[in-house]
This record gives C-alpha cells, sequence and structure tokens, in this order.
C-alpha cells in the first residue's frame, strides 16, 4: 500500500541496490527498497510499506479465476520495449554482483522465498513446480505450496484447516477433476488451487494465505541472511 | 576591480563546479547496475542525489552571479570565455541534477496506467501476471509490461498501492 500517515505517495523508479529497484516517492523525496517496503533514505527513513498480498499466476489461471478482472494494458509507444514472456529465465543468464554461495547455490536460482515473525526460508522454485505440493515449515509456521493446474502458477497457504484441530495432511490428487486440486485426510474434503474446500466437510472454509516471493537467490539471501534452504539434495551440494 | 577580486570569482565559479560535478557524477557512479554497492556509499550516493538538485541550484546561482561579476571587469580573451563556459557548464549540471536515468533514459514510467476488461484483452494464457485482489476487485499486472515499467502507481478496490516487479 503506499499511504503511510495519511499521505498518499507517488512511486518512481529511481536506481538500483544491488540488482534490487530503489523507488523514490516525489512528496518527500525518500527513497525506498523495492524488495522489502523500506524507506532506506530521507525524511520517511525507517518506515514500512504494508504489503498487499500477490500472486504470480498464468493468465488463463487468473482469467479463470477472476472473469470480471482488470489487466495492465501495454502503453502502444513502449510496446515494442516490452520484455519477453521468460523474462526471469533471461534475466538469469545476466551476471549478479553479490555471490552466497552456499550449499552450492547458484546467484540467479529462482527460489520461492517465505518469510513469518521468527524465520525465513527459500524453497527452490524448481523443485517446487517438480514436487507440485510441498509440505513444511518456515519457523514454527506450517506451509503448503502448491503448484496450479497449469503446472506453473503457485500459492502458498499456513498448512491448517481452520477450525479443526491436528494436522490436515494435504495430497494432490491424480485424476484431472476440473476446479480441485487437493484432498485432506482429516476432513476428506476437496480443495482448489485458491486454498477453499469445494466439498466435503470443510466446504466453505478455505485456508489462511501465506505471502510469498519468487526471487533470485543473491537477492533473498542478501536480505534474509538466516534463510534456510528447502529442496537441497540430502547431504551434498546443489548439482547443477 | 583588483586582480585578487577577479581570482575571487574564479575560484568560487571552480568551486560551483566541482560541487556540482559531485552532485551528479557520484550518484551515477554508486547507483548503477551490475555494480556491486557497500551500505556506506549506497546511504551517500542517496543523500547527494536528495540534495543535489538543491546544491546544484545554488551552485548555478553563485557561478552565474561570479562569470557576470568576472565579464564585466576582465577584458575579452580566452579566459573570460572560460569563465563564462564554466558557468553555463554549472547550469546544466544543475539541470542533469534533476534527472531521474532510469525513468528518462533506460525505462519509461507509467504515469496513466490503463486496465482492459480479462475476457477482452490479447495476452497469451502462459503469461504470466502479478496478481492481486482487494476488496473485491481483481487486478493483474503482466510481467512481460512490469519487466519494463517496474512501477505502477494505482487504485485498486479502494486501496492505493504500488505494484512493482
Amino acid at each position: 500500500m503506499r499511504d503511510v500517515d495519511g499521505r498518499r505517495l507517488t512511486f518512481h523508479l529511481a536506481g538500483i541496490n544491488n540488482q534490487n529497484f530503489l523507488m523514490r516517492d516525489q512528496e518527500t523525496g525518500s527513497y525506498w527498497q523495492q524488495i522489502s517496503g523500506t524507506a532506506i533514505s530521507g525524511p520517511l527513513k525507517g518506515r514500512q510499506l504494508t504489503l498487499v498480498l500477490s500472486d504470480e499466476l498464468t493468465f488463463a489461471t487468473w482469467k479463470a479465476e477472476e472473469p470480471g478482472g482488470m489487466v495492465l494494458k501495454e502503453a502502444p509507444q513502449y510496446a515494442s520495449e516490452y520484455e519477453a514472456k521468460d523474462w526471469d529465465v533471461r534475466m538469469g543468464r545476466r551476471p549478479a554482483v553479490i555471490q552466497f554461495p552456499e550449499h552450492g547455490m547458484q546467484s540467479r536460482d529462482l527460489v520461492l522465498g517465505i518469510q513469518t515473525s521468527d524465520a525465513s526460508r527459500a524453497f527452490l522454485y524448481d523443485r517446487v513446480i517438480h514436487e507440485k505440493l510441498v509440505k513444511g515449515y518456515v519457523g514454527a509456521q506450517p506451509v503448503l505450496i502448491v503448484v496450479g493446474p497449469d503446472g506453473q502458477s503457485v500459492r502458498a497457504f499456513r498448512d491448517r484447516i481452520p477450525g479443526v484441530d491436528g494436522v490436515s495432511d494435504f495430497y494432490r490428487l491424480t485424476a484431472n477433476k476440473p476446479g480441485v486440486l487437493l484432498m485432506d485426510a482429516a476432513t476428506g474434503s476437496e480443495w482448489n488451487f485458491q486454498g477453499c474446500a469445494v466439498s466435503g466437510k470443510a466446504k466453505g472454509t478455505c485456508l489462511e494465505r501465506i505471502a510469498m516471493l519468487k526471487d533470485y537467490w543473491f537477492d533473498w539471501r542478501n536480505y534474509h541472511p538466516k534463510t534456510t534452504i528447502w529442496g537441497l539434495a540430502l547431504g551434498q551440494p546443489r548439482q547443477k | 576591480m583588483q586582480r585578487s577580486d577577479r581570482t575571487r570569482w574564479i575560484v568560487i565559479i571552480l568551486a560551483c563546479l566541482a560541487v556540482s560535478l559531485v552532485s551528479v557524477a557520484y550518484p551515477l557512479y554508486v547507483i548503477r547496475p551490475f555494480r556491486a554497492q557497500g551500505a556506506r556509499e549506497l546511504a551517500a550516493a542517496l543523500l547527494v542525489s536528495r540534495f543535489g538538485p538543491l546544491l546544484t541550484a545554488v551552485s548555478a546561482l553563485a557561478a552565474v552571479a561570479a562569470a557576470i561579476a568576472y565579464w564585466r571587469t576582465q577584458a575579452p580573451g580566452l579566459r573570460r570565455t572560460l569563465v563564462a563556459a564554466s558557468a553555463v557548464l554549472v547550469c546544466v549540471l544543475a539541470v542533469l541534477a534533476r534527472a531521474n536515468v532510469y525513468e528518462q533514459l533506460m525505462f519509461h514510467p507509467l504515469e496513466h496506467p490503463a486496465f482492459a476488461a480479462a475476457t477482452g484483452v490479447k495476452v497469451d494464457s502462459d503469461d504470466k501476471l502479478i496478481v492481486v485482489k482487494v476488496n473485491g476487485s481483481a487486478r493483474a499486472y503482466p510481467i512481460r509490461e512490469m519487466g519494463y515499467h517496474h512501477v505502477v502507481n494505482d487504485v485498486v478496490g479502494g486501496t492505493a498501492l504500488v505494484a512493482t516487479y
């Protein structure tokens, strides 16, 4: 959100800090770090923008969920300069200026980062896409990472069913049933990619969403120095 | 006018030129892609960026005033021309200090973002989008566009937000 202390801020791209963008608000001239939403210089230094939960989805998946949604239109004068659809893959070939080579990680490895109040964790993107359903913890928070029916869109949820005690034990349905992706052992309910039960005892219940950031390893690690990693091969560094 | 007075004007102009050069060049040097930045040098560069417009404006005024004073007392010749050129350069730097390289040269901002209905827009089905839903309003920002503009100021469902990528 861009309202701070009752003042609406207008942001501009203003620079770069170790390959993470800086924004400048035109009202106070403060500089803000893109990844953290924190003002790092200027009158609002130290202030934090409130994160709005977002997803990275394919157009087909989003359109099916939100047929009444609105899409940012291309600006015709710049359309020829727009990026290719595999922008993050192309950027992955660019050199990174900071390195965190622990556990064999490459700077441009894509990760899905989750930060909770007491911990942070980077889930290797390729592994998540391969596994399709990941159950784990970030600190004390049980998380469920789900790959959508398109095999590319990913969402994260708190791995607990509201109103149901104990472990939920989700598993992925192998049959291709429209609008249904998961089932849980605790209630026997069927769940869709939006994290809502569409049948069974839990019908109408939705899982709590968890914010997740798709990022390059070097950037995530730079701002989350205590992060753990999910998806490494057991007992050995990652092989490229 | 004494020779020492003319020397004083030259010193003022050179000082203004030095301040303006640093105000423009230092942030450009530090805040650039494919270069690692330390926390201290970045903080210094951002400080210079914030106060650069003011510093260079004051420098430009002082340089122009000093150049006029020098011009009036110095006979035509190379020195007078160099002093005038220096003052002009300080003015040019004052303009450059107000430039946002990232928005004016490398990328372009989307000053007035426009939106189209999902059902009527031409987007490939496998194109990725950053999507939000606020107070029942769903909005999507295609990554192809966000990878270029990077920042879009928007209001969704009555909530002002900035989409970044």
